[in-house]
């Protein structure tokens, strides 16, 4: 009993190790500079909502927020509707060159964003798209078909083809049969992937760090890091800026924990 | 291949059907992936400031991130991470999970979520918070080494201590990652093997050697492959924290790469560290695989 005790007493330890940090930079965004500095594990004397305010208006983050949510959603939707096509293609039908497309296809997987970002650049300085949505949207979609296209074939694969069989007897088209008979019967497998293209999306740096420069088209992780630089002595003002990141994120992953969960676990082989 | 699809692909449509589908996804695959991957080969053989015209200079560029220092002391960065990103999470990650599936714990999907936590964070976010955490002058994690009597360290900001510190950060977010793996890997070992260890008179411990061990053999691969592949790419957590410093004492190979190509100006020679980074974690991931036998399913 008492060493089932001390386990749970490790476990506890360790939750609180794990998100500990965000409460405590919670806490920290609500306080005035002086009184961070005379304990940081109180609770603020006054709720100082203003640091929200200054990080919101002043700092940018309404529009970092809005790029945010603008980017995720035009990455998402376009990549899961590609993602059904090409799974679509290479589960359902046979064609010449069907195993190196494939292939292909599937570099994605194996090269990391980090070893092809300089020439990326300059592909995107070439047609004009740093600074600009595209330059964020297109290449997150391009990245995410690889492990799309390789999730849905197998979805794909997995439905009996009595069913598509007998839609093809009522004479209907290959994009019917896609849309109205495969797609509902893999709802699930394609909610995961729409929670981790956005996870993802929402997420990236790298991406946003070398393609924007101008604020105006920044997302929130390059905005926060902008902004900690600007407000480098304002602890609770990033704190602020980083309570306004993480608190949508944790909201989500609650909602969705175990898709999340077994899909980044399961997702985690994409670079 | 499972059936004749050749008479079927007439009925659903012309054979240019599936290459229809497949056109959208390849154009951009091809423009962002694609040529960037070419890209990166046909740069490193270049010498080019990004703006006047380049020149081709062979393997020149390679020849020279082997004899830089500088380039070695950032790869030598990433090796020394390895220890915090790789084996500090799968033991950290592992031994609750070994305890929570032994004793049937209650309440574990709480653990579950909690430990997993840091791990959808923006590694940037992490860095961030993990900057006030660590704050020299008045951070919490000071205050809290304060009560039981250590003097405040510089952490991220003391020349022997900040690349420990940004490990530090890198278990901190990926041992719950290990965690849920594990558990996950545990659930699927047959009881039967236990009780069967059980009867030999095992103890907890050779219990622990001779059944779960060895059933999470691909749980293991996969935690090691993912991890080691996250310590060699590794740029957001640094950047937000150090930037490479102090000094140099935390740049890594990814960081030297974005200075050379976007700072100073050198892309041929940045896309070289660029290929590096390709090469080194292809080959990682295949050795792990191997190494570990089966890859998991």
């Amino acid at each position: 009993m008492i060493k089932k005790g001390l386990i749970y007493l490790a476990l506890i330890v360790g939750l609180i190790v794990a998100i500990g940090p965000f409460i405590i930079t919670t806490l920290a965004s609500f306080k005035t500079d002086i009184e961070l500095v005379q304990g940081t594990f109180s609770l603020p004397s006054r709720w100082q909502f203003e640091n929200y305010v200054t990080a919101w208006t002043q700092g940018g983050f309404s529009r970092f927020f809005i790029n945010s949510l603008i980017v995720a959603v035009a990455v998402v939707i376009p990549s899961i509707i590609l993602s059904c096509m090409s799974g679509y293609a290479f589960s359902r039908f046979n064609f010449k060159g069907a195993r190196f497309l494939f292939a292909f296809l599937l570099l994605g997987l194996i090269v990391p964003l980090q070893a092809i970002v300089v020439p990326l650049f300059y592909v995107l300085k070439t047609m004009y798209m740093l600074n600009s949505y595209w330059g964020l949207i297109l290449p997150q979609i391009a990245l995410s078909l690889s492990f799309g296209t390789l999730l849905l074939r197998q979805a794909f694969s997995s439905v009996p083809r009595d069913i598509t069989e007998a839609a093809i007897v009522d004479g209907a088209s290959s994009w019917r049969i896609l849309w109205w008979v495969l797609v509902p019967l893999i709802r699930p497998v394609i909610g995961t992937l729409g929670l981790l293209f956005f996870i993802w999306t929402w997420n990236e740096f790298l991406l946003p760090f070398v393609v924007t420069t101008d604020p105006q088209y920044q997302t929130l992780p390059v905005g926060l890091l902008y902004f900690q630089q600007r407000w480098t002595t304002n602890i609770p003002v990033t704190a602020a800026g980083a309570t306004i990141i993480y608190v949508p994120l944790t909201v989500i992953f609650l909602i969705f924990q175990r898709q999340l969960i077994q899909g980044l676990t399961t997702g985690a082989v994409k670079g | 291949m499972k059936y004749s699809m050749s008479g079927r692909s007439r009925r659903y449509g012309s054979a240019l059907e599936p290459y229809l589908y497949l056109l959208p996804s390849l154009v951009i695959f091809t423009l962002f992936v694609g040529i960037p991957t070419l890209g990166a080969v046909v740069l490193s053989l270049l010498s080019w400031d990004g703006y006047t015209a380049p020149k081709f200079v062979g393997l020149a560029n390679y020849v020279q991130a082997f004899s830089d220092p500088i380039f070695w002391l950032s790869l030598w960065h990433n090796v020394v991470l390895i220890p915090y990103y790789v084996l500090l999470p799968a033991v950290l990650g592992l031994a609750p999970a070994a305890v929570v599936h032994h004793l049937k714990l209650r309440g574990s999907s709480i653990f579950r979520v909690g430990f997993f936590l840091p791990y959808i964070m923006p590694g940037v976010l992490i860095g961030v918070v993990w900057r006030w955490m660590l704050n020299p002058a008045f951070g919490p994690v000071n205050s809290l080494l304060g009560l039981v009597g250590i003097q405040p360290l510089g952490w991220l900001g003391d020349f022997n201590l900040a690349l420990p510190s940004v490990g530090l950060i890198g278990a901190w977010a990926t041992y719950g990652f290990c965690y849920v793996v594990f558990l996950a890997g545990l659930q699927k070992i047959p009881q039967e093997l236990y009780e069967a260890a059980r009867i030999d008179g095992a103890s907890g411990w050779q219990e622990f050697l001779a059944v779960t061990l060895p059933g999470l053999r691909g749980e293991i691969a996969v935690v090691i492959a993912v991890n080691l592949i996250n310590a060699l790419k590794v740029f957001d957590v640094i950047w937000a924290t150090t930037r490479g410093g102090p000094g140099r004492s935390t740049s890594v190979v990814v960081l030297y790469m974005l200075e050379n190509a976007f700072n100073i100006n050198r892309v041929g020679y940045g896309s070289v560290l660029g290929v590096i980074i390709a090469v080194l974690t292809l080959g990682l991931t295949l050795v792990t695989l191997r190494l570990f036998g089966e890859s998991s399913d």
